[in-house]
């Protein structure tokens, strides 16, 4: 028999990194009874090295609790959020799986912008929030000033704020009741048919793709013939149980349940987060709402260093997505860098974190090109072409209309950081909208930015204007046009496909006497001169000349040396073998890396 | 048994068995400022057990002696031990290496340390060849490598090798800073005039840790443009040409029959012993290399441990890669494929074929069907094309 949703809260806790998150959803296991104190260990709920080295829930995740309340049994389901800006839609599902949200705020940073944004989220899926300040057992805590921002940026009122340690486990009983009381109960028809949300999924070796949902209407049954509505695919359901902490396994979820369900489904892709669950035969007429197809917004070329590994780095592609669908590979060919893959990210962190994990998982070297965006392109015969591919873009006289995409981006900076970061934006053709004051001290500075001038070190230029205290958030909003062009970059007369990037025009010269220069710190001599030209179009821009090597020899190589002086040379052979042949000339990977580095020198 | 693995040492080829010995004598007046070698000053003192030390690590290491058909004495300076030391040390080789007929013996002398007392006891013993370093006749350039002779040093030395020993060679050094094209010219000149059979002209390297390393790190030294070091490089190729000394190697020039066959040995990948402080040896396709440090060279020898330091075994295509790499810096002889064949049981198309079809395109190597050698443009462009091999 189903629980009876009376008796169900699902909640989330949202937060701004480090703030606590997972301290505290450990400790509400604890406290609950769910893990013993031996199993009560900092981060329970981040299993993969990568996230618990950044300190990031990239994965969502739902574990039910048993909380007794005044003698009544309830189950508390805490669905885990992703906490990085670039898993907006992925947090905005997890999110409508619930009916309230925890909103944890470290007592000593205040209110950051991630924890601004899902807040928002929260607020605007109708969620109840439970605003929790965190650390309120260290010394640099500021309950009151923090209490203060809450209000003032989200419109909560102070007397409602809970306090605690997620550490110690102080204040938590609190939270557990504010929880109950607070955070309404599923509502759902437990006799119309079948719908629950997918707000997750994840890929094990073993049963394949497991999804997590949770139940809407209906009950959801193992041995049940179900179908994905967006995907327009049907399973059976194999396997269906819950997480408390560890698998238990369940006949079935009834309204408000939160679980996972095991259905036979090969491939992660063939799950669309958001989509709904319903029963077949006699399935639901209408889908739940807000479902999107994932759309990567930041691309780049990954190619193997060493030419054969091609088919290394499609395996290894492929089986990371079997664990994140929600980034995109191709093949692409370049006269450059030979054959790879054109990836689509959710954004630079998750561009980042893939890389990472490709290297570490698969012991590949790889060549990146520059990041870039999806570019809409208005050609003069009418035809909108969305481009992800830089080398992709037609020639300028063919183009009536360049559109690049534009994020709404809030910054919350010390006010002695504002100046520093509207200086930040302006360079990159930011567009100003408001700053709100959250206290005398700090405020929110919200800009309209293209998304290409955000995607290379934006973030990592907040950090160092504002000292490590400016935290952004953002939201693409739309496509615009733009006088952009494509700037092309020849090596010794050959175009160089893979250092090709587009610019806005007013910046074209500068950006490409930059690109020139750099490059010519980074090619090394060769045997021959070498020319390294800007243009765009067939207009050259900027040019710079690498000399030819004229003398490279060892001049003493005798009995004592000889060891010495082939290690040397097998140094610099290992060094070439890592480089990327253009026609004759050799271009490391750091070369190709510099044409992102957009630091003035 | 010592007598067994002598026979049967005997019967390996030169590349596995030495054929060759090198013994350092590290004592100096005084440490230049290039000088990157074990070398000592102001210790002259610990010479007398030095070649003590030198006599029991040969005991040690050779049990009996061996005939050899090169020795090389080299420094420091060799000539810096008195003309009894100098003795002491002739004997002290004669005990553990016999000569083969027709064996080249060569000491290494700087100016201002050899006398003909010295020179005596050095032909008297069997030695029929001298380096001389000069380095330079140019006070400047002198000056800059820390040198202390000058050119009437390098007159009276070359008057009392040139009588006494078959053949001699001068050590130069162009690129110093400050020099130029005229200069450098100028000390080739004058070098040809004493009628060297053999001339090593070195670039001069900034090697790590030396007081002209360091004062480049500092910005004190200014380095030569590589365009005027290029310029210097080409007139001593093209100028020693005409005077009749070909290049052998990167380094080296030579009147046809007047190589420096232990320097030969060494650039066919060849065996060799070495002994003394921070001399290194290779045997068996092991190289070893003797500690630098004098004191404990001497603590170890003397307490009948090795001094070796670090040991490296490559395995055969390392060993094939490496020899090719040596082989193709004699510029005259280059590679023989079948030579290398025979030495290494590897073919040099298979290791290296890409590497030798671009270069010959290119024209920096010479490929005349049996063999492979730098071309012109490969000379001054010499370890870019020998990574490749690799």
């Amino acid at each position: 028999m189903a629980f009876d949703p009376k008796f169900i809260r699902n909640f989330s806790i949202i937060a701004h990194i480090d703030h606590g998150k997972s301290t505290l959803a450990d400790q509400l296991l604890l406290q609950s009874g769910a893990i013993t104190n031996r199993e009560f260990r900092e981060q329970l709920l981040d299993d993969m090295d990568l996230e618990r080295e950044r300190g990031i829930t990239i994965k969502a995740r739902a574990v039910a609790i048993n909380y007794v309340l005044d003698g009544q049994t309830y189950e508390l389901n805490l669905i885990d959020t992703p906490g990085h800006v670039d898993f907006h839609y992925e947090v905005s599902r997890s999110l409508a799986a619930c009916e309230g949200a925890i909103l944890l705020v470290d007592a000593t940073q205040g209110v950051q912008a991630q924890t601004v944004a899902n807040a928002f989220l929260a607020v605007g899926g109708d969620l109840a929030i439970v605003p929790v300040l965190n650390k309120i057992d260290m010394q640099a805590s500021r309950p009151e000033e923090v209490k203060e921002e809450i209000l003032t940026s989200l419109g909560i009122d102070p007397s409602e704020v809970l306090a605690v340690s997620a550490k110690t486990g102080l204040g938590v009983p609190d939270v557990f009741r504010a929880i109950i009381e607070r955070v309404p109960a599923p509502a759902g028809d437990p006799k119309a048919p079948l719908r629950a949300l997918i707000f997750d999924s994840k890929f094990d070796d073993y049963q394949g793709v497991v999804t997590y949902v949770r139940v809407v209407d209906g009950v959801l049954r193992r041995g049940q013939k179900i179908r994905l509505m967006a995907g327009e695919t049907e399973y059976e359901v194999t396997g269906l149980g819950r997480f408390r902490p560890r698998e238990v396994p369940c006949d079935e979820l009834g309204v408000g349940q939160v679980g996972y369900v095991v259905a036979n489904i090969k491939k992660l892709s063939d799950v669309n987060i958001g989509d709904t669950i319903t029963q077949v035969p006699g399935p639901a007429q209408v889908a739940l709402p807000g479902y999107q197809e994932p759309v990567p917004v930041v691309f780049c070329g990954l190619f193997p260093a060493t030419h054969n590994q091609f088919d290394d780095l499609r395996t290894a592609l492929q089986k990371l997505s079997l664990n994140d669908s929600s980034f995109s590979f191709e093949p692409e060919t370049s006269d450059a860098l030979g054959f790879g893959f054109r990836c689509g990210f959710l954004g630079m962190l998750h561009m980042e974190i893939v890389q990472q994990r490709l290297e570490r998982e698969s012991n590949l070297s790889l060549v990146q090109t520059a990041p870039n965006v999806t570019y809409e392109i208005l050609t003069v015969k009418g035809e909108t072409l969305h481009i992800s591919n830089p080398t992709r873009i037609p020639d300028p006289g063919l183009i009536e209309e360049f559109r690049e995409p534009i994020a709404r981006v809030n910054f919350i900076v010390p006010t002695d950081g504002i100046g520093a970061i509207m200086q930040l934006c302006e360079d990159r053709r930011g567009i100003y909208l408001k700053t709100e004051y959250l206290s005398t001290t700090r405020a929110i500075l919200t800009y309209e930015l293209p998304l290409a001038e955000m995607i290379y070190d934006l973030y990592d230029k907040l950090k160092s204007a504002t000292r490590g205290y400016g935290t952004m958030d953002y939201e693409v909003i739309g496509y615009r046009a733009g006088d952009l062009c494509r700037l092309d970059i020849l090596v010794a007369g050959q175009k160089v496909d893979a250092l090709s990037t587009v610019v806005h025009r007013a910046h074209a010269d500068r950006r490409g006497r930059k690109l020139v220069k750099k490059l010519r710190g980074e090619i090394e001599r060769h045997q021959f001169e070498v020319a390294i030209q800007a243009a765009i179009g067939s207009r050259v821009i900027a040019r710079e000349t690498i000399s030819a090597l004229r003398k490279n020899v060892t001049a003493k190589c005798y009995g004592g040396d000889i060891s010495r002086k082939r290690k040397l040379l097998e140094k610099q052979k290992e060094g070439k073998k890592r480089m990327k042949q253009v026609g004759n000339v050799e271009i490391s990977q750091e070369a190709f890396l510099s044409v992102l580095d957009d630091s003035e020198d | 048994m010592t007598e067994a693995i002598s026979a049967a040492s005997t019967a390996e080829p030169a590349w596995q068995w030495p054929r060759a010995a090198y013994v350092h004598v590290p004592f100096c007046a005084h440490k230049c400022g290039y000088c990157d070698f074990a070398s000592v000053a102001g210790f002259d003192h610990l010479a007398d057990r030095y070649l003590a030390a030198l006599d029991r690590e040969m005991a040690d290491h050779l049990g009996h002696p061996r005939e050899v058909d090169t020795i090389f004495v080299g420094g420091g300076t060799p000539t810096r031990l008195a003309a009894r030391q100098l003795s002491e040390l002739t004997r002290i080789l004669g005990r553990w290496l016999i000569p083969a007929p027709g064996a080249e013996w060569t000491v290494e002398a700087n100016p201002g340390t050899l006398d003909d007392e010295k020179a005596e006891i050095l032909a008297a013993a069997g030695v029929d060849r001298i380096s001389l370093g000069a380095q330079s006749f140019r006070p400047e350039s002198l000056k800059v490598l820390e040198r202390e002779h000058g050119r009437p040093e390098v007159e009276k030395a070359v008057a009392i090798v040139r009588d006494r020993f078959p053949r001699w060679s001068l050590d130069l050094i162009f690129g110093v800073p400050g020099s130029s094209s005229a200069d450098w010219e100028r000390d080739l000149e004058i070098a040809l005039e004493f009628g060297p059979s053999h001339l090593s002209c070195y670039g001069l390297v900034y090697e790590k840790g030396t007081r002209l390393w360091q004062g480049r790190e500092r910005g004190e030294v200014l380095p030569l443009d590589e365009e005027v070091e290029r310029a210097m490089y080409e007139h001593t190729i093209d100028r020693l040409a005409r005077a009749g000394l070909s290049m052998y190697e990167i380094s080296n020039f030579a009147v046809p029959g007047h190589e420096s066959r232990h320097n030969l040995v060494y650039w066919a990948n060849e065996a060799y012993f070495g002994f003394g402080v921070g001399a290194a040896r290779y045997e068996r396709g092991v190289r070893t290399v003797n500690t630098r440090d004098l004191n404990a060279y001497l603590r170890r020898i003397e307490s009948g441990q090795p001094a070796t330091g670090p040991t490296e075994e490559l395995d055969a295509e390392a060993r094939a890669r490496e020899t090719a790499v040596l082989m193709l810096r004699r510029i005259a002889i280059g590679l023989d494929r079948g030579d290398f064949r025979l030495r290494t049981g590897f073919d040099i198309d298979d290791l290296a074929g890409a590497a030798i079809g671009r270069y010959r395109d290119l024209g920096y190597l010479i490929d005349d069907g049996p063999r492979l050698r730098l071309g012109r443009e490969g000379i001054f462009l010499a370890d870019g094309i020998l990574a490749d091999f690799l």
